[in-house]
Order: structure tokens, then C-alpha cells, then sequence
């Protein structure tokens, strides 16, 4: 970290960091989003054997979706520490009890994420698979309000004390 | 003439390698990899809940001194962070736990998995239960059973009974439903566990 300190600011790297997970975040938020709404409104079979198929390559999107959500997972991580120190403890002298407590879910909400991507990725590498069908749904839809509650606590989070706040 | 299909069956240029013309060891890798996945995502949410209820950090990390300890440590300069240990100790018992599965016969598996789950419930509840009968039940000096090694022995009983009693296609049927099951649980478990030290403050 001294290394990366003596070429430019500690706050501007922190920043600089925070704003790298936000637009992580974004692509996440936007590849996991379309795949649960996907997965939820179901491909129509019109007259004769025809299916009107969906604009979205549910399936290829897994990949993508794992690899991001272990990205924002470590990022994260690392910034988390810069969180307990700078940010929660003026946090809970300001009384703001309750963005302290939904980023105290956060942590567990992530886990638990973190935890569904092997089955996930499973699931995903036999979209036609019926057996798993509906778990698949809605380990997808699991998977997309996770990122969804992490992205708006974190976001909130950065307007206390974060880029542009 | 419209009729809703799955999205599962829809037809995908993706699918068909997975599907056709596999040969019989790349199914059975496979299917090992399923029980893999699928055990490790019920086995990880219910480890990760009851470490941190326990609060068992494989490390402690010290944010101001950029110090890292083995196992739990009090706060020393600047407040500990317990949830990196917590992380890092679930991961590979979790893994243990879906490696193991892997090895053994499924109706074993599906039953173990009822009995596992049965079990994270009836624990705690046992144990609260026990708290309560002290304070508000208890005509003599009940000290003694305010203790989890205690309520495990109830705990471990009735979920022997559930898994005995569970018919062996219905643990079969509910097998993948505890991968939604597990986190959503820990979820609630975790979530009420905020409510005092910070939404109710």
C-alpha cells in the first residue's frame, strides 16, 4: 500500500477504487437484473411450434455474473476496511444507527450470495435442463436482490462519506 | 394458441453440448459437481449464520494496525473486523461438507441435508427455550441447563425423529428448495439479530 501511497494521494486512491466498484456494480446490477427478468416472464410459444424467444442469451450471462460478483466481492472487501475506520465510526457518532445496521446486513447479504455461486453456475450450465428449472429461477432471482439491496445500502453508504460526497 | 414455456426449454445454441451426446463420465463428473454445488450452497449459509452467532473468526483483522490474528481477538487499537474470519472459516468447512457429499450414497445425502437443517433450527430453539423454562418456569435453581451442550441433546433428538419420520421422496423432492431455504433462514437469523444494536436503538 506505501508503494501505491508515494504515487498518489491515500484518498484519491480510495476514491478511485470506490468509483471502479460502483461501475462494476453497475454492470453487475444490469447482467444479473436481466437474467431474473428473463427467468420470471417465460419464453412464449405462439401458433404451431414457433417460440418467441426472448432478446436476452440468458445462459451466457452466468459467467459474466459470477466473475463480477467475486470482482465486487473482493473490491469489497478491500474497501471495507477504509469503511470501519473512516466511515462507520462517524457513522454511529452522527446517530445514523440504521445505515449502520443495513450495512451490517449487507456483509451477511453478500455471504450469502457468495455461497449460491457454485450452484448457480451449476444450474446455468444446463439452461435446458428442466430437473432444475425452477430452482434455477429463483436462485437467479435470489441472486439479483442481493446485488440489488447491496448496490442501494452502498450506494447510500458513499453518499455519508464516499466519491462526490 | 399461446401457451407459456419455461425458460428453461427454450431453445438456446448453447444448450446442446451440454446435453447431447455427452459421454457417460462427463455426465457422472457432472452430476459430482451438482452434489458439489448444491451442498455447498445449503451448507455455507448455515455455517456462515452460526459462526457469526457464535462469532467463531477463523481471523480477527486489526483495520489500524493492518494486523492479522488467528482466531477471535479482542479490540486492540481500533475496533477487530470478525467478518473476514467468518468468511474464511465457512468457505472451506462448507466445502468439506460438499466434498464429503460427494462421496456418499444420495438417499444418505438427502437425509443428512434434513437432519443438518432440522438440526440449525431445533438448536437455537431448544436453547431459547431452555432460557425461557430458567426465568420464568424453573422452582429451583435451574443454572445448570443455560447451556448449548445441553440443549443439543433435545436438539439432536428431535431432528433424529424428523429425519426418521421425513418419507424419503419428500427429502428428495425439497432437496434443492434448501439452497433458497438455507440463506433465506440465516438471512432472518442474522437480520433479527441487528434489530436491537441498531434498528430498535
Amino acid at each position: 500500500m506505501n508503494i501505491i501511497f508515494s504515487v498518489i494521494r491515500e484518498d484519491t486512491f480510495w476514491k478511485i477504487l470506490l468509483f471502479i466498484h460502483f461501475l462494476f456494480a453497475v454492470g453487475l446490477l444490469a447482467a444479473v437484473t436481466l437474467q431474473a427478468a428473463t427467468v420470471l416472464m417465460p419464453a412464449r410459444q405462439m401458433a404451431g411450434t414457433y417460440i418467441d424467444r426472448g432478446p436476452v442469451p440468458t445462459a451466457s450471462y452466468a459467467p459474466l455474473v459470477v466473475t463480477l460478483y467475486l470482482l465486487q466481492l473482493l473490491m469489497g472487501s478491500l474497501i471495507y476496511i477504509k469503511y470501519r475506520t473512516y466511515v462507520r465510526i462517524p457513522m454511529e457518532e452522527l446517530r445514523y444507527f440504521w445505515t449502520v445496521g443495513s450495512f451490517e446486513f449487507k456483509e451477511h447479504v453478500a455471504a450469502m450470495g457468495l455461497g449460491l455461486l457454485p450452484a448457480y453456475w451449476y444450474f446455468w450450465q444446463q439452461p435446458s435442463s428442466t430437473e432444475y428449472a425452477n430452482v434455477r429461477r429463483w436462485v437467479t432471482v435470489f441472486l439479483a436482490v442481493t446485488v440489488w439491496y447491496a448496490f442501494v445500502v452502498g450506494h447510500v453508504v458513499n453518499n455519508f462519506r464516499g466519491v462526490g460526497s | 394458441m399461446t401457451q407459456t414455456l419455461d425458460v428453461g426449454e427454450r431453445f438456446s445454441p448453447l444448450d446442446s453440448s451440454h446435453t447431447i451426446g455427452s459421454p457417460a463420465s462427463t455426465t457422472r463428473t457432472s452430476a459430482k459437481f451438482g452434489t458439489f454445488s448444491i451442498t455447498f450452497g445449503i451448507a455455507f449459509p448455515l455455517l456462515y449464520t452460526v459462526y457469526e452467532r457464535l462469532n467463531w473468526p477463523l481471523i480477527t483483522f486489526h483495520p489500524v494496525l493492518g494486523v492479522v490474528d488467528f482466531w477471535r481477538q479482542p479490540a486492540g487499537v481500533g475496533p477487530p473486523m470478525f467478518w473476514y474470519g467468518w468468511i474464511t472459516l465457512a468457505i472451506p468447512t462448507a466445502l468439506v461438507v460438499a466434498l464429503a457429499a460427494t462421496l456418499i450414497a444420495e438417499q444418505w445425502l438427502r437425509r443428512g441435508t434434513v437432519f443438518c437443517c432440522a438440526l440449525a433450527v431445533l438448536w437455537p430453539s431448544a436453547l431459547a427455550g431452555l432460557r425461557i423454562f430458567i426465568v420464568d418456569w424453573a422452582t429451583f435453581d435451574a443454572d445448570f441447563l443455560n447451556s448449548e451442550w445441553v440443549a443439543a441433546i433435545p436438539a439432536f433428538v428431535a431432528a433424529a425423529v424428523i429425519t426418521y419420520y421425513v418419507p424419503a421422496r419428500l427429502a428428495e423432492r425439497v432437496w434443492t428448495s434448501w439452497l433458497l431455504i438455507a440463506p433465506i433462514g440465516g438471512l432472518i437469523v442474522l437480520g433479527y439479530s441487528l434489530l436491537q444494536p441498531w434498528f430498535l436503538r
